[in-house]
């Protein structure tokens, strides 16, 4: 091998002037940012971030209590990355230059060890968290029992059945405040989809023959978005519904103009609203056919053989908008 | 009768003639390549062409062919992503946009797809070919051969990626192709065959490769380079090889069954008959989380490489980057549950994969820590590779912190399948893959072509990059928490806009800085004799790479070398610059074994291609000639005896000569 003479060719000037660019650049857009979220802001929060639900609350906290432990990490890595890429550039000619020092101890049992701690601390809250607000648990320390809504993902709209009342509705979601109410869901004619209100609290999947589970508990009365968050074909972008939270009177008053409704929810009705469509406005039911929901997912449980059992052609009819 | 069994399912029909903007693009396209085709026939270039690229061994050629394939495809990528800014920008209130749903959702199935299997990988085997054959000291890769059907092979996959853009249409599924969406009740159109046979053909290029460069990585290493001396780009690319060895016979098993399903009517994951659509999903990610760190883990290579070179110091703590690397390895396989949290598995599993996946951060920190000691008291020379790596920190640590935020299961609950989790991920492989694989281009590019990339062009380039990316994504973390979830087409409430016109200004940005890429590149080919790297070492390297001429000469070092320490050539230099020169007399040249070139590696590819075409489509003529084809042609390349020569002394003599000759003058 060959020695050889080399020279630096980089001609460090330019640098430090792209970089002091690039910094200002970066802060005009935080503020930019920060102006932008201030603007829309109060009442137009409408996720995590304005939680109106139990769950939803305790998320939004779990949320900052994880950003400000890793944050113990990420500012100094942040700081010391601008600050020793400024200070220790060749044209600053700073004295100290130790070419081969490549090894401590003490320094790296410090960043095997702070990040080991924080981690150690975030499991432990992640553990706590988990099993407290694992959406399938009942929710602590609420007295009533808790209100029963079977939720069915159909092609780009949903369907609520509340069982006890004997009542349903579709595109309409109507929840009592401080009452825990627990879903049962499931998915039929359309691919995998999830059940979401982010101001009340966690996501769950919907999917055809499984019942998944969810315990929410909303604690202001309004009206939220619900949605699906998993994209399941062409209406995915339009499966959103509104949800009402009311107080257990208005609940019992909204029941009972239900029950007045002349459609019931029988297994031919059920048949139609099969049929993919987007955007629907919401429908109401007074009756709903025995064990539909029990039927829904043992359909896909029981079936056999190569055809889909909700059409024998097996095509999912595709809608044109 | 025949016409089906030639053309299958495939009829004019296919084309979508009515469509502007797919008609336009599929036109760009034909442009290009007959443009491409009449400069090489004008120039009389078809022979160069054939016996010098396609059929090359040389693993710096097939670099260089991965690094053109993947800027190639980092344009249609791009492309798509412009097109879904520009539509959330504008399908706000009562506009529904200019895409309709079913060319949207085939544009961010095809953007997650290109970008990762025809932008990221290609790029990093573009990096892995040109770098670690020469920073071990090896002639080439282990297999020459295999290489070249890897490459034929991603190169194919990424062409039927293209092909469904005029010829039929892609999958409408996201780029993963759940079922049952992606299975034939849902989605009966060619588009996720699309899907599964381009990335079956390149997954297994893939495969080969990785096979490939654990192999070279564990028996070409020169004398004295025990596993404890190579480079930490080195041990990185190995580590991710033996993620890729493990991890795509997952993926291609994955995609056969999903494939059988559609093919003969099974039902391994659809949503009735006894299938499991969630089989799909654990299996998938089993592949999908390790893939990133295939991705990320050669990132982590160039970044120490980078660091330590343009530090003018040893990289901090190597052993404890070895390790680190390792950890990681180990890791990522155990976490890929992360990615549905909101399945409903319960507690006790989501417990279990989200401590797993915290975990991987504490490795990860230690070596941005090391990352930032090799800094500390060095004397840093600000080059465009430096750059990136200055902009890698900042922006890595964000995408790290907020993927440690979803790793605590009741945080993902609200922010899983939301713009939240489109930032974070773009923001550590923008920020952490593409950046670190742009760094590792612009590092190694004058050894694979003998001049250097401009940096006046390379830093402007730089700014609109890291500006752009910064008002692109910041907006999706804030969309993210207000409940805006990902793939969405058009939405109701008008107060989201705002955020999405900043966005598309920042994809604008990031155009811009594409463009003044595609500038850098064609002012540094006008200028390279101005930049011409004539020592063999721009920036004053430390590895093995740097002690060759530039461009490396195809056999690669004219003596092997042989290592006693970690920086040898560093070492190296600063003991020898006082003596002086060592004197050409006193060199010895010794013939040099090298492989053949060979077209076998691109006739398996096109054959490959043409079953894939063929199976799309249902056509079984065409099928049957490219599976026999496939077949018959690696047989009859074992039975080749021609497949290497000695390069004869004088030929040695005359280059080694040559470059000395350059670098005195230089």
């Amino acid at each position: 091998m060959i020695a050889r003479m080399r020279r630096v060719f980089i001609n460090s000037h330019g640098c430090s002037s792209a970089l002091k660019l690039l910094a200002r650049c970066l802060l005009l857009l935080a503020a930019g940012i920060t102006m932008l979220s201030m603007t829309g802001c109060h009442g137009h929060l409408v996720g995590i971030l304005n939680p109106k639900g139990l769950v939803a609350y305790e998320e939004r906290r779990l949320f900052f209590d994880t950003l400000a432990l890793m944050l113990i990490v990420v500012l100094p890595v942040i700081v010391m990355s601008f600050t020793f890429v400024y200070h220790y550039q060749v044209s600053h000619r700073v004295k100290e230059y130790k070419p081969n020092w490549s090894h401590s101890i003490f320094l790296e049992s410090l960043w095997w060890g702070i990040p080991c701690v924080i981690i150690l601390v975030l499991a432990i809250l992640t553990w706590k968290k988990t099993y407290e607000l694992d959406p399938y648990k009942q929710i602590a320390g609420s007295g009533q029992p808790p209100l029963l809504i079977q939720v069915i993902a159909l092609p780009w709209k949903w369907l609520f059945i509340y069982p006890q009342q004997d009542i349903a509705a579709v595109n309409y979601l109507v929840l009592p405040k401080d009452q825990q109410v627990e879903f049962w869901i499931t998915a039929d004619n359309v691919p995998m989809s999830a059940f979401f209100i982010p101001q009340l609290g966690s996501q769950i999947y919907t999917m055809a023959g499984m019942r998944s589970r969810l315990h929410l508990l909303a604690s202001q009365t309004g009206n939220y978005d619900g949605m699906n968050t998993q994209y399941n074909g062409a209406g995915f972008s339009d499966m959103h519904f509104p949800v009402q939270v009311v107080t257990a009177d208005d609940m019992q008053k909204w029941i009972e103009q239900t029950r007045k409704s002349s459609i019931r929810l029988t297994p031919d009705v059920y048949n139609e609203l099969l049929k993919p469509s987007i955007g629907d406005q919401p429908k109401y039911f007074s009756g709903v056919a025995a064990d539909l929901f029990k039927n829904v997912i043992d359909v896909y449980m029981n079936s056999l053989g190569t055809a889909h059992p909700r059409n024998i052609d097996g095509k999912f009819i595709q809608s044109k908008e | 009768m025949f016409a089906q069994l030639l053309f299958g399912n495939l009829t004019l029909d296919a084309i979508p003639f009515h469509s502007a903007i797919i008609m336009g693009a599929g036109f760009f396209m034909v442009l290009v390549a007959a443009t491409a085709v009449f400069t090489i026939t004008y120039y009389r270039k078809w022979s160069y062409i054939w016996h010098e690229w396609i059929c090359s061994v040389d693993h710096k050629k097939i670099g260089i062919m991965y690094l053109m394939l993947s800027g190639l495809m980092l344009l249609r990528g791009f492309s798509d992503a412009v097109l879904m800014r520009s539509q959330q920008a504008i399908a706000a209130g009562n506009n529904l946009g200019y895409l309709p749903p079913e060319h949207y959702d085939q544009i961010f199935s095809a953007h997650g797809v290109i970008m990762i299997f025809f932008v990221a990988m290609p790029m990093m085997f573009a990096l892995l070919n040109i770098a670690v054959p020469l920073q071990i000291g090896a002639r080439d890769v282990a297999y020459p051969y295999l290489n070249s059907v890897s490459f034929w092979l991603t190169f194919v996959g990424a062409m039927l990626c293209n092909a469904s853009l005029v010829i039929g249409d892609f999958a409408k599924t996201g780029w993963l192709a759940y079922p049952p969406l992606s299975e034939l009740y849902y989605s009966p159109g060619v588009g996720v065959d699309y899907f599964i046979w381009s990335l079956q053909i390149s997954g297994v290029g893939t495969l080969l490769a990785g096979i490939n460069f654990i192999a070279t990585i564990i028996k070409m290493r020169c004398k004295g380079m025990t596993l404890m001396r190579m480079p930490v780009f080195v041990w990185s690319a190995l580590c991710s090889m033996i993620l890729v060895a493990l991890a795509f016979p997952v993926l291609t098993v994955t995609l056969a069954l999903l494939f059988l399903d559609r093919m003969f009517g099974m039902h391994f994951f659809t949503d009735f008959a006894g299938g499991n659509v969630m089989m799909y999903i654990n299996l998938i990610w089993v592949w999908g989380h390790p893939e990133v760190y295939i991705l990320i883990l050669p990132a982590f290579g160039v970044f120490s490489e980078v660091v330590a070179t343009f530090s003018q110091k040893t990289l901090f703590g190597y052993t404890t980057m070895v390790w680190a690397i390792a950890i990681i390895t180990f890791l990522s396989f155990i976490v890929w549950l992360h990615h549905f949290f909101t399945m409903g598995a319960g507690a006790d599993v989501n417990t279990f994969f989200g401590i797993a996946t915290m975990v991987i951060a504490i490795p990860t920190g230690v070596k941005v820590f090391n990352w930032l000691f090799t800094m500390y008291q060095g004397r840093i020379i600000l080059a465009t590779p430096m750059l990136w790596v200055t902009a890698f920190f900042t922006t890595f640590a964000i995408g790290g912190m907020t993927g440690v935020m979803m790793a605590v299961p009741p945080v993902d609950f609200q922010v899983h399948n939301s713009l939240f989790l489109v930032a974070h991920f773009h923001n550590v492989i923008i920020g952490g893959v593409l950046f670190g694989y742009f760094a590792g281009v612009i590092f190694w590019f004058p050894k694979a072509f003998g001049f250097r990339l401009d940096e006046k062009w390379g830093k402007w380039a730089f700014v609109f990059w890291v500006v752009g990316f910064y008002v692109a994504f910041m907006p999706l973390y804030v969309l993210g928490l207000n409940g805006f979830m990902r793939r969405v087409n058009h939405y109701t409430d008008t107060m989201y806009q705002p955020y999405f016109i900043v966005a598309a200004i920042g994809a604008a940005f990031i155009m811009i800085g594409i463009f003044l890429q595609i500038g850098q590149v064609i002012v540094s080919i006008k200028n390279r004799h101005k930049l011409r790297d004539a020592t063999g070492d721009p920036w004053n390297g430390r590895t093995l790479e740097w002690s060759v001429a530039s461009p490396a000469p195809f056999y690669n070092f004219a003596e092997l070398p042989i290592v006693d320490s970690r920086d040898y050539f560093w070492e190296f230099k600063q003991k020898h610059l006082a003596e002086g020169l060592v004197h050409p007399k006193t060199m010895e040249f010794h013939p040099i074994h090298m492989p053949r070139n060979t077209s076998a590696g691109f006739i398996i590819a096109m054959f490959a291609g043409i079953a894939g075409f063929a199976l799309i489509w249902h056509m079984w003529i065409p099928g049957i000639i490219g599976v026999t084809g496939m077949i018959v042609t690696m047989i009859a390349r074992t039975f080749a005896t021609d497949i290497d020569y000695y390069v004869d002394t004088e030929t040695v003599r005359k280059t080694e000569l040559a470059h000395l000759k350059e670098m005195i003058n230089a």
